[in-house]
């Protein structure tokens, strides 16, 4: 895991998305490997933590995956307040998610932290036959809103791992050079640092 | 014909079959995490201990019910049913002294437990249900039904979309019988009160609500009076103010009854809204063991809303030295949530959640609310305008 000498990132993430995109099922997928048929629907959010080691950095995420819910709504500023990285989710077989997915990445961009490294996750890619939001939908709004795009599967577990290893490299190279041999205790410190660097 | 009868056997089952759990010899020597199926048919997963815990529990249940006949033999059937016995009334020099000493030993009572086969009947009447039900005509649950069957709203699709993750894989509620159920219990409330019409989170509320009370009618009503009277209002209406109000008079009360752990959380930068929201809103349904939760349960519809303080605030109680040793955001949720995950002995929780946490009244919890009102009106307000002021900018 977390090599000497490489630098250690806490890093806060949260995920976005309307009810049942998928949210619970791609963290589901990254931090235990599984995926159920019937995921139940989250209230207030969710709490995992997954580490990923890369060769410049070692993340360890705290991540909050949120309720979907339009009335939920009210509560998500308690939980994207400080987060480093943000993934908004949207079912690639329900254009109204797009349409919610838009707001929450405007959202997220009038709270005020530019460095935020924000994904935008078109999900549930294996319903190919039902699709409703083309790839180049996302693609444009992701390219014009400085987000990086990817199609996802929660259930066949495509391109899950690809999703969560490129936040870590963007948050690896969004932190300075700092100096090595930074120790585990001190993870609150360095989350504030992260804070300040990052928002 | 709702498949109220049946659903009323299969209750009824789960309670009469109360079997000593014995693990096997290997799972004993191996101290192994067994799965097995609690008093109301969720499974859970525990080692030997907390098996033993739960045939204790049950032990326990079966003596409480043995209190409560006793009870009923010596002072009729129905002599909790008089006049509603809150802190308020019980004050009233009119009341008769009788009345006066049943509502004490009602209370104690009633916090030692509700024997599971008697909860229909005693929450029925104490929370103000069958009240509820009585200013209405006898057919009002048929007809709303009725009436509704085949609407399409936007909040039967979220229903419907949420049937089946409704506690999945339990034996009766996730079987097309139990969804059916579920589905007009919601869908029924849904036009009654359009307001809330649906909220995520009631439907793990409606759900245990139609495995404690005999039919799905009932469960209704309880749903009905759980909403309009017994929980503070607006908690699951358009952007949940009613729940920021607790959430703010909750971070208050964890300050006065847990200072330290209140300074600590602090420090972390944990704000206990990130975790307790869930439990008001699913009044602990996702988080306890259901008979803990139950228990849980028993007190709310006799004592009202604050019971969902003391049992919150007991949490925090009950690891206190744990919790002041974290360092992290990570650490505190994973001690919470391993505490409630395990409180299968109810007793456990609610002696520290009612004789440590020290009395709270109903009145002191109102005006607390109502301090709060304002703020977070004046925060939901604020948050709105400037969501508004984003759409502007678009065009
Ligand atoms: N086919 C398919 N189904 C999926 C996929 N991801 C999730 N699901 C299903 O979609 C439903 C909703 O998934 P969740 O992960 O609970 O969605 P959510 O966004 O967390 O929902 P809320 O908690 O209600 O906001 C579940 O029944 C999942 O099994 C996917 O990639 N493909
Ligand atoms: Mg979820």
């Amino acid at each position: 895991m977390a090599r000497p000498g490489n630098k250690i990132i806490q890093a806060k993430m949260v995920l976005l998305g309307d009810m049942g995109t998928g949210k619970t099922s791609l963290v589901l997928r990254f931090v235990k490997g599984q995926f159920l048929d019937h995921q139940e629907p989250t209230i207030g959010a969710a709490f995992f933590t997954q580490i990923l080691s890369l060769t410049e950095a070692t993340v360890k995420f705290d991540i909050w995956d949120t309720a979907g819910q339009e009335r939920y709504h009210s509560l998500a500023p308690m939980y994207y307040r400080g987060a480093a990285a943000a993934v908004v989710v949207y079912d690639i077989s329900k254009m109204d998610t797009f349409t919610r997915a838009k707001k929450w990445v405007e959202e997220l961009q009038r709270q005020g932290n530019s460095n935020l490294v924000m994904a935008l996750v078109a999900n549930k890619c294996d319903l190919e036959p039902k699709r409703e939001v083309e790839t180049e939908e996302g693609e444009q709004f992701a390219q014009e809103n400085g987000m990086f795009y990817i199609e996802t599967s929660a259930k066949t577990a495509e391109n899950i791992n690809e999703l969560f290893y490129e936040i870590a490299k963007r948050l690896a190279k969004a932190f300075p050079s700092k100096p090595t041999g930074m120790n585990l205790n001190n993870e609150v410190r360095d989350r504030r640092k992260l804070s300040c660097c990052l928002g | 014909m709702y498949g109220a009868q049946s659903k009323r056997d299969l209750a009824l089952e789960f309670q009469s079959q109360i079997p000593i759990l014995r693990p096997s010899i290997h799972a004993r020597r191996a101290n192994l995490t067994v799965k097995f199926q609690d008093l109301y048919g969720f499974t859970v997963e525990g080692n030997v201990d907390d098996v033993n815990v739960l045939n204790e529990v049950r032990e326990k249940v079966r003596k409480q019910g043995r209190v409560w006949w006793a009870l009923e033999a010596n002072k009729g059937a129905n002599w909790y049913l008089e006049p509603s016995i809150s802190e308020g009334i019980a004050l009233k020099s009119s009341l008769k002294f009788s009345t006066l000493a049943n509502a004490i030993t009602l209370k104690r009572l009633i916090r030692n437990g509700i024997p599971p086969l008697l909860r229909p009947k005693v929450w029925f009447s104490l929370s103000g249900a069958a009240k509820k039900k009585s200013t209405v005509p006898e057919s009002y649950y048929n007809d709303l039904t009725k009436a509704v069957e085949g609407k399409v709203t936007p909040a039967t699709r979220q229903i419907d979309h949420d049937l089946p993750r409704t506690f999945p894989g339990h034996p009766w509620l996730d079987t097309p019988e139990g969804h059916a159920a579920l589905r007009r219990v919601l869908v029924g409330y849904s036009f009654r009160d359009s307001d809330v019409g649906y909220c995520q989170g009631l439907n793990y509320v409606a759900a245990l609500l139609l495995l404690v009370m005999k039919t799905e009618e009932d469960a209704f009503w309880m749903l009905a009076v759980l909403l309009e009277n017994v929980l503070v209002n607006d908690c699951y209406t358009n952007n949940l103010s009613g729940c920021h109000v607790e959430q703010r008079v909750f971070k208050d009360l964890l300050a006065k009854k847990c200072p330290r752990i209140a300074t600590h959380l602090e420090a972390l930068d944990f704000d206990v809204s990130l975790v307790a929201t869930e439990w008001f809103l699913c009044l602990f349904s996702k988080s306890l063991p259901s008979e803990t939760a139950l228990r849980v349960w028993d007190v709310l519809f006799y004592e009202g809303a604050k019971v969902l303080f003391h049992v919150a605030l007991a949490f925090f109680k009950m690891k206190e030295d744990e919790l002041l040793l974290t360092h992290h955001v990570g650490d505190v949720i994973n001690i919470l949530q391993k505490t409630t995950h395990h409180l299968f002995d109810p007793d456990d929780l609610l002696t520290v959640a009612f004789d440590k946490i020290g009395s709270m009244t109903t009145n002191t919890i109102s005006k607390q609310r109502k301090k709060q009102e304002p703020a977070v009106m004046a925060e939901l307000d604020q948050r709105l305008r400037r969501l508004n002021s984003l759409k502007l900018d678009d065009k």
